[in-house]
This record gives structure tokens, C-alpha cells and sequence, in this order.
């Protein structure tokens, strides 16, 4: 990879020893990807959720803080994010493990660093986001894709330490989503019926996902009827880099680099596939579950929103969560308090559900969560989480939300 | 009983030798794994219920998102990792993953990997060189 002169003095540790490392480390990921050479970006989000981050990335946090500041300067604005902070859920869902305390040591070195933390997973609607075509810096699977997707900045999926080093050098290698041709979509999809729920376009986008599986390809949506919500757009991208790794997504008429098929696919001819509704309805079919008993019920991935909440709270009326049944509904703190001020959560809660505030369910320990409670099957609105939860033992199926809060009621997997 | 020797993409991490584990399927550290037994644990998975732990694995493409960098670096240093990586397709998850574990790990051959090589062959990688020679070909 080229180096510029700032770039060449950070690797011979001119700069400190943290940004020492972090040119050193993000040059052997660019020289494997054949980035010729850096691009500078300005916001970073970095991955740190307990789960994934380990024993040893916590460690590797701490031992940056302890740097001297002169060793550790920052070179761009950082968040992170989904440690997990809600004490009275985890004592219910965890009984044996205090997580806010296993978190705290890496929150405090996170906070030393200057990374800005924030209780809000998915951030692309908590921090002031990358205008169109700027290059960034983010380590949230769904992020990537919207920022890329939806807003027209540029990102690679730049994982936990790989986001920690863009925060010391104030760049990431130029390859992959920083480069124009790459961008250009690669697989042409139509759908032939409108997704009617959040469920479906998640399924939509499991489907392309799973046919496109790969990283480098970029699909083009064309949607029938009334365009989808940017929620719905949400659900289906990350879906697609769930099930496929997909991180660009374009859809016809509605993401800012696909005004029409010619520019989207940059002049190119492309072959062009049917998603039709009964292979949706078949993508329900495999995961199964109606009538069986009903162990957990979890919303979140990504956490809701307040409409979702309140559309939740309108469903019980009056009504119970069964006992055989818990129900587990996730939103960021903020938004938490928020739906308190209009009667929301406690209407939830009367009725029987936990509002959790502070991370998401498939990232903070959801392996260890069933063994504790002996919990098998699930439902979830969120087709993502149905992917990864099947490999942590769970017989997940998906649904809408409104499925999801009946089944729930009913202590069984409604039709 | 020869040798051979496949071509790739110059990769990430130290030279390995081992035993290969292989299948036609996709790889994520969060989706598939049960990181704590140091098996596959996701029942749609071909190679599910196999110790991957001191083996190579061999697979088709990274799939999903951003976990798996923390993750590999945790599993080297709780001895629940494999000896190294071969994909067809990286994402750069994988490869930021391994190189902050320094796993060794390659992508990019000349031909399909996870049908030249087959579970419980003995296979040298050389990430550096961007080869994988095959020690026990038929």
C-alpha cells in the first residue's frame, strides 16, 4: 500500500504506540484486499459488545488506555456501543452472571480512549451520521449496509479492533465500498407481490442474501407497490448481511446511487431474478413450530422503535402474556424512557412482558440464556436474529409482530 | 501418493501444518459455532458436531457480520481455535479477524477449495506465499 508521509511517520511510532500498531494492523488487512492506498474518515463506530469482545479484547482495551496520552491519541470521533446495562433483565435472564461488572473495566478504558459510549445498538439513527459519499469507519453489521445502502456514505464492514484502529489513525484501507465499481450493483432481483410486515422483508432479504453469499456482490431491488419504509429497508439489509454477508444493497427509485436500472448497474447488462411471495411463504414453512409450546418471545434486532412499541402496547388490550411464555421486548434507553412518558412501558409490562433497554438478545450470552432457562422454542419479527439463533440451539420462528405478541398470549406458536 | 499444490491470494498469519476440515458451506464464528465445546454447533451446518480445534478448516465464503474479528482472537487465546482458515470468498471480517488473532488465513484460489480439498487431509499453508500444498493426495 502507498504511504503518504503522515501514514509512513505512524508506522515508525512517531505518532505513539497505539497508532503505531493500528497503521500496522489496518495495512496488512488492506494489503491483503489490495487497497492501494488509505482514506481518510471522520466518525467511527466501534463493535464492543461483552459477548463478542471476550476476555481478550477487553484486555487489549485496557492495555491501550494504559498507554500514556501521548501514546494515545485518537485521530476521529468514535462511538460504542452494546455492552448491555440493563440490571434488573440481566438478573432475570442471567442469574448467575452480573454483566454490567464484567463490562465495566471496558467501558472505563473505551471512556480513557475518548470513544464516546452509547447504549443504543444499531447507531445509525443515534449519532450524527456520514453524508452521501463520505468514507466511514463502522463496525455495526447493520450500520455498514445502511450507510452504504440508504445513505450513500462508504464503508466496509471495519470490525471491533479494525474500527479501534481507524480511531487512532483517522483512516481504513481504500478497497471494497470506498471504490466506485465496486458499488455498482451485480444481481438484479424484482419483487412480485408487496411485503405486508417487517417479517417479510427481512425474509426478502434472507432470500438474497442466501443467493447471492458473498460479500463482493451488490443486488438491485426493484419493489412493487407502495415503496417500503427505510424500517423495512432496515430489516431487509440486514437480513441480507446476515444470511449472505451482503454490506451494498440498491433499490430502484429509492437508495441516492440507483435512480434507474442503467445507472445502478453502472451501463452493464445483468441478469434479473423474480423474489416471489411463495418463496417467502416457503421461508416460513422451513423453521415450523405452529402449535407447539412457546418459550420466548424476543423483539429486538435491531432494537424497536417507538412506533413498534407502541403498535405492541395496542395489541394486548387488556390481555396477558401466557405463563408459560416470556416475552422480551428491546429498545435503547432513550427511547425506553420516552415510551414511560406516554404509558407505553407499563402497558407492556402490566401485561406481562419485560421492556430491556441497553443491547440486543442474540449478542449478550443468548446461548447460555436458553441453557439457563431450558428455553427451545422462539419467536422473533427479526429474520436476522432467526439465523443466529438457530446455532445457539433455539428452534426459531419468524413472524410479524403481531403473531409474535398472540402466540405469546396464546403460550403457543399461533398460525 | 503426492503432492499438490494450490494457489491463492498472499494471506494473513504465520505458515501451519495440519488436518483439514472441509465442507461446501459458509462460515461465521457467531452463527456456527459453539465456541465454548470447540464444535460446530448450528444443525443446518455440514460439518455440524465436528471438532474444528487444532484442525484446518476449510470452507466456502464468510457469511454474516462483524463478530467474528473479536472472536477469533478470544478463541486462539482459549485454545478453542482452528490451526488456520482456507475460504473461497472472504469478507473483510475474517481477514480483520485474523489478522488481529494471527491465524493463519487465505481466500481467493484457483479452484474451488472445498473440493480439492478433502476432511482429514494433511495440508501445509503458507499464507505468505499464497499457496496451500496438499501432503496426501490419491
Amino acid at each position: 500500500m502507498k504511504l503518504n508521509d503522515l501514514e509512513q511517520a505512524m508506522v515508525e511510532g512517531a505518532h505513539g504506540k497505539a497508532a503505531q500498531w493500528a497503521i500496522e494492523y489496518q495495512r496488512s488487512v488492506g494489503t491483503f484486499f489490495d487497497a492501494e492506498d488509505f482514506v481518510p474518515v471522520r466518525v467511527i463506530h466501534v463493535s464492543t459488545d461483552r459477548e463478542t469482545m471476550g476476555d481478550s479484547g477487553v484486555e487489549f482495551i485496557e492495555g491501550l488506555s494504559q498507554l500514556p496520552p501521548a501514546e494515545r491519541r485518537p485521530r476521529s470521533f468514535a462511538t460504542a456501543d452494546f455492552r448491555g446495562f440493563d440490571a434488573d433483565a440481566f438478573k432475570f435472564l442471567l442469574p448467575g452472571r452480573d454483566l454490567i461488572a464484567e463490562s465495566a473495566q471496558a467501558v472505563a478504558a473505551l471512556g480513557k480512549l475518548g470513544v464516546v459510549t452509547s447504549h443504543a445498538y444499531v447507531n445509525d439513527h443515534s449519532v450524527t451520521a456520514p453524508g452521501f459519499g463520505e468514507a466511514c469507519g463502522y463496525s455495526g453489521t447493520p450500520s455498514v449496509i445502511y450507510m452504504n445502502g440508504i445513505v450513500g456514505a462508504r464503508c466496509n464492514f471495519e470490525a471491533g479492533p479494525s474500527s479501534l484502529a481507524a480511531f487512532f489513525t483517522g483512516r481504513v484501507p481504500r478497497y471494497g465500498f470506498h471504490l466506485d465499481d465496486k458499488r455498482i450493483g451485480t444481481h438484479g432481483f424484482k419483487l412480485e407481490f408487496t411485503p405486508e410486515t417487517i417479517a417479510d422483508w427481512g425474509i426478502v432479504g434472507a432470500l438474497i442474501g442466501r443467493k447471492l453469499n458473498s460479500y463482493w456482490s451488490v443486488p438491485i431491488l426493484e419493489v412493487a407497490g407502495p415503496k417500503p419504509t427505510i424500517l423495512d429497508l432496515n430489516h431487509m439489509a440486514l437480513s441480507m448481511a446476515s444470511y449472505g454477508s451482503t454490506a451494498m444493497f440498491h433499490v430502484i427509485g429509492m437508495t441516492p446511487e440507483a435512480p434507474d436500472w442503467k445507472t445502478a448497474c453502472g451501463g452493464r447488462s445483468i441478469d434479473t431474478e423474480v423474489v416471489s411471495r411463495d418463496a417467502v411463504d416457503d421461508f416460513y414453512a422451513e423453521w415450523g413450530g405452529v402449535g407447539e409450546k412457546l418459550d420466548i418471545v424476543a423483539l429486538s434486532t435491531p432494537q424497536l422503535d417507538i412506533p413498534e412499541m407502541v403498535q405492541i402496547a395496542e395489541i394486548f388490550e387488556g390481555r396477558q402474556v401466557h405463563g408459560n411464555t416470556t416475552l422480551l421486548v428491546y429498545t435503547p434507553l432513550e427511547l425506553k424512557e420516552a415510551c414511560a412518558r406516554i404509558g407505553v412501558v407499563e402497558t407492556i409490562e402490566n401485561a406481562g412482558g419485560r421492556v430491556v433497554h441497553g443491547h440486543d438478545f442474540f449478542a449478550t450470552f443468548a446461548k447460555e440464556i436458553r441453557e439457563a432457562h431450558g428455553w427451545e422454542r422462539l419467536m422473533t419479527h427479526s429474520v436476522k436474529m432467526v439465523n443466529i439463533c438457530e446455532g445457539y440451539g433455539y428452534k426459531p420462528t419468524p413472524a410479524s409482530i403481531p403473531r409474535c405478541i398472540e402466540s405469546a398470549i396464546a403460550g403457543k406458536v399461533l398460525p | 501418493m503426492s503432492e499438490a499444490i494450490i494457489k491463492g491470494h498472499v494471506g494473513i498469519g504465520p505458515a501451519v501444518e495440519g488436518i483439514a476440515l472441509s465442507a461446501s458451506d459458509n462460515f461465521s464464528t457467531r452463527y456456527d459455532l459453539d465456541r465454548d465445546r470447540g464444535v460446530v454447533s448450528r444443525p443446518s451446518h455440514k460439518l455440524y458436531g465436528e471438532n474444528y480445534v487444532g484442525r484446518i478448516l476449510v470452507l466456502n465464503a464468510a457469511k454474516g457480520g462483524v463478530a467474528s474479528a473479536w472472536m477469533l482472537r478470544e478463541m486462539v487465546q482459549k485454545e478453542k481455535a482452528p490451526l488456520g482458515l482456507l475460504l473461497n470468498d472472504a469478507n473483510p471480517v475474517m481477514a480483520q479477524g485474523a489478522a488481529f488473532a494471527q491465524m493463519p488465513f487465505m481466500d481467493r484460489f484457483e479452484t474451488d477449495i472445498t473440493q480439492f480439498i478433502k476432511t482429514g487431509d494433511q495440508i501445509i499453508v503458507e499464507p505468505a506465499l499464497g499457496l496451500v500444498r496438499i501432503l496426501s493426495v490419491d
